[in-house]
């Protein structure tokens, strides 16, 4: 029995390091395959890797854990800033090559923002729900305006990060990480007591799990990711500023988080990319009527949720029906607009870039409507549950702790 | 920081500034108070409702002739009147709408998924308006709609008679030295870079400019006076009128005792016949008309006030920390909560730290929620399994 374990964990042991090995390998490769695209590019592909930190890191504290934290652009904030200042203050002192320079910063960005998340998580034990979402985001305000009135912090301008330094394999080094840790973490026993405590607060403390420190814990950790991240951030725009981490951030990442199904780490990774990049390619789309721009949400919303309670049957049929319903979407979409069309004032042209926000609005609503638990729900996209979805019984991996 | 130096004397003016505005809070936290009372519900959308008020009453003032750029001079209470009620039908409408399509889907729900639909709903309000409504520039309601511009000056302790009579004399001073400066410049003199002679002039007139307003700080130290717009004291007794309507229509009317039994027990209310789903509505319709009322007499009696999309974030938010403060669920708290975060405010203004107006919100709740998070008129539970 021994022997089965050990021989099991060394066959682990060598693909580990195999797994870890390729991946150090491809990402120190990142910045050089990439080298040829246009900085553009490479400027969407670092910061969709900054909202998957994000994205993740904040599914710790709201999907994992379950406390609705709404602060989170606060940690982010706090990381870039101490970056900034670090960088404004420290950087020509110690003359530091930049690539030892950069994980310092990380780490230093990660322990301000752990720290931050320290004092954020201490109410938390005294608040559920939506207040500790309401004392989360107050937190995340109260933080932005001293950071808006402090001289030190160059108040609304901000400060200059001189070294500029753009890596898409740190970056995404960084994302990898954080995914990495999330998910080790749900196998250890430690990680089950952050389930326990989301899934019930008394029955878990009834049990032993320690409730405080399990949720305080998971602020911790949250926001050092995003406080890694913002000294990310600092260092790729090369200037830090409160503008960049308003209220809207926060609701974003927890866009992201519930879109990708609260608890499910890939489900973040998927959101955070998507939602990040759908904005992004708005910008480029043309002027559009006002009467189409109403149509589609209208006829959606309508549409699905009617067809979607109607429905009780086997699972094979509900995904021809789904398709069915998202087909009959299109259609009264378009008719609807061409209906609207016709009323006065429909014909307004509105610009592509101010959809953005408008866009995220409408996500959140349609989704809770529809879908409120996410579009993983609380699975993760690994290759079991494909063959459970499709009807194979996978093997099982129960954790014993 | 340096503090500036407090003065004791504008004290009284900024209780009665906090007082004012606080009327406004309360009007909006009643609605936030009335719908958690029966829904269990953070309605984060209302600021965005008040938003919409405000707009409305903007419309309302357009549609009277109040136009930018418009040359009427008489206007009358009943403008003032329309503007509300156009106001309040608009917010209840929009309310009710809310309601029906945004909470009462997804009422059976975790509370949590209601929660992040109210921040879907206060978002698409806020930047989908962003599509429709006049943003840039900022537009304001004419103060001209307004007949009540003039403004009451209660006289608590004057200023010692000789420095008046000194401030006087240095006002016919500064309006020489402005005559002679101006006789130099309509004689051609360069106001940026005038001749010598023209420059002692100059000196002279800022000088004396400077030593009047030396005076007149210390005559305002000296004195205890307060300022009261007559508009801003109309908002204050429009608000006590309607808060004494509502209390009426909670405590003595059958809708009114529905209300208080769905916000009892929804369950057992439902049970015993009462009309749950129109009781909601109704309770929207009356918290999203309050927020209205008080969205018009924000945008009218605050003068200069500019209406944008974000409008009603932080009223919405402040609002919503006075509601928590005074007991989340209790009308009366919801009252106290909101005069008593105007004064917060204006305390903050008054210590001379006014940027941090806005945190002082956040400050309050986290206080209240840590200390006694039910509070000051309300009561906590303890959860039982």
């Amino acid at each position: 029995m021994s022997l089965a374990i050990h021989r099991n964990w060394t066959q682990f042991a060598w693909v580990r390091l195999l797994s870890v090995g390729g991946v150090l390998l491809v990402l120190s490769q990142l910045d050089g395959l990439l080298a040829g695209q246009n900085d553009f590019v490479k400027r969407l592909i670092i910061l969709a890797g900054l909202y998957v930190v994000l994205a993740v890191s904040l599914n710790l504290i709201n999907g994992i854990t379950g406390q609705f934290s709404m602060g989170h652009a606060a940690f982010y904030m706090v990381g870039a800033y101490t970056a900034g200042y670090l960088a404004s203050t420290q950087f020509t002192r110690l003359n530091l090559p930049l690539t030892l320079w950069m994980p310092l910063v990380m780490v230093a960005g990660a322990i301000a923002a752990a720290i931050a998340g320290l004092i954020v998580g201490l109410p938390s034990l005294r608040l559920r729900g939506d207040y500790l979402a309401i004392v989360t985001l107050g937190f995340g305000e109260i933080l932005r305006i001293v950071a808006n009135n402090s001289t030190e912090l160059g108040k609304a301008f901000g400060l200059n990060v001189s070294p500029n330094f753009r890596s898409i394999g740190l970056t995404w080094g960084l994302a990898i990480l954080c995914v990495a840790c999330c998910r080790n973490l749900l196998k250890t026993s430690r990680g089950l007591q952050f389930l326990a405590v989301r899934e019930d607060e008394i029955a878990s403390a009834a049990m032993g799990v320690p409730v405080t420190r399990t949720k305080v814990l998971a602020f911790v950790v949250g926001s050092a990711f995003a406080g890694a991240a913002g000294a990310v951030l600092a260092h790729f725009e090369g200037f830090v500023s409160t503008a960049m981490f308003s209220m809207d951030v926060s609701f974003i990442l927890v866009t992201m988080v519930v879109l990708g199904g609260t608890g499910s780490i890939t489900g973040s990774v998927i959101a955070a990319v998507l939602l990040f990049y759908i904005p992004e390619a708005m910008r480029e789309l043309p002027d559009t009527p006002m009467a189409r721009i109403l149509g589609a949400p209208i006829a959606i919303v309508a549409l699905l949720r009617r067809e979607q309670e109607r429905f009780h049957g086997p699972a094979r049929q509900k995904w021809a029906r789904n398709l069915g319903i998202v087909l009959g979407c299109v259609v009264l979409a378009i008719a609807l607009g061409a209906v609207l069309a016709n009323l006065p004032g429909m014909n307004t042209m509105v610009q592509g870039s101010k959809l953005r926000m408008v866009v995220f609005a409408i996500t959140l609503i349609a989704l809770m409507l529809l879908r409120p638990q996410g579009i993983l729900a609380h699975h993760e996209l690994s290759w079991d549950w494909v063959q459970r979805l499709r009807g194979k019984p996978a093997p099982t991996h129960e954790v014993s702790a | 920081m340096p503090l500036a130096a407090v003065e004791l004397s504008t004290l009284p003016q900024q209780l009665a500034n906090g007082i004012l505005l606080g009327s406004i809070y309360a009007l909006i936290a009643l609605g936030y108070t009335m719908v958690y009372g029966v829904l269990k519900l953070i309605n984060f959308a209302h600021g965005e409702v008040f938003m919409l008020g405000a707009y409305a009453a903007l419309f309302a003032s357009w549609g009277l002739g109040f136009t930018p750029n418009n040359t009427l001079t008489a206007t009358s209470p009943v403008n003032l009147l329309i503007m509300l009620l156009a106001s309040m039908a608009l917010c209840a409408v929009v309310g009710v709408i809310i309601e029906r399509f945004a909470y009462r889907p997804i009422r059976n729900q975790p509370r949590i998924s209601s929660l992040i639909t109210a921040i879907g709903v206060s978002l698409l309000l806020q930047y989908g308006g962003q599509l429709f409504l006049p943003t840039s520039p900022a537009p304001n309601i004419d103060g001209k709609v307004n007949p009540y511009r003039n403004a009451v000056e209660l006289k608590f302790r004057e200023a010692p008679l000789a420095l008046r009579e000194e401030a006087k004399g240095l006002e016919s001073q500064v309006q020489k030295a402005q005559a002679e400066w101006d006789a130099r410049l309509a004689a051609g003199e360069s106001r940026f870079a005038p001749s010598s002679e023209g420059r002692i002039v100059r000196d002279a007139l800022n000088a004396a400019k400077t030593e009047l307003n030396q005076k007149q700080t210390e005559i305002a130290r000296q004195s205890a006076v307060v300022v009261l717009p007559v508009g801003q004291l109309i908002m204050l007794g429009a608000t006590v009128v309607l808060m004494g309507l509502l209390t009426y229509l909670v405590m003595f009317t059958r809708p009114g005792r529905a209300m208080r039994a769905v916000s009892h027990d929804f369950d057992s209310a439902a049970l015993m016949g009462v009309n749950v789903n129109s009781i909601v509505t109704f309770t929207f319709l009356i918290g999203s008309a309050l927020a209205g009322a008080g969205a018009m007499m924000n945008a009218t009696f605050l003068s200069g006030t500019k209406i944008d999309t974000f409008f009603g974030m932080l009223p919405g938010v402040k609002a919503f920390v006075a509601a928590v403060l005074g007991g989340i669920g209790n009308i009366p708290g919801a009252v106290l909560g909101g005069v008593l975060m105007g004064v917060a405010e204006a305390l903050v203004v008054w210590v001379g730290i006014g940027q941090y107006r806005d945190a002082v919100a956040f400050v309050v709740l986290i206080a209240v929620l840590l200390l006694r998070p039910g509070g000051l008129l309300g009561s906590s539970k303890v959860e039982k399994v």
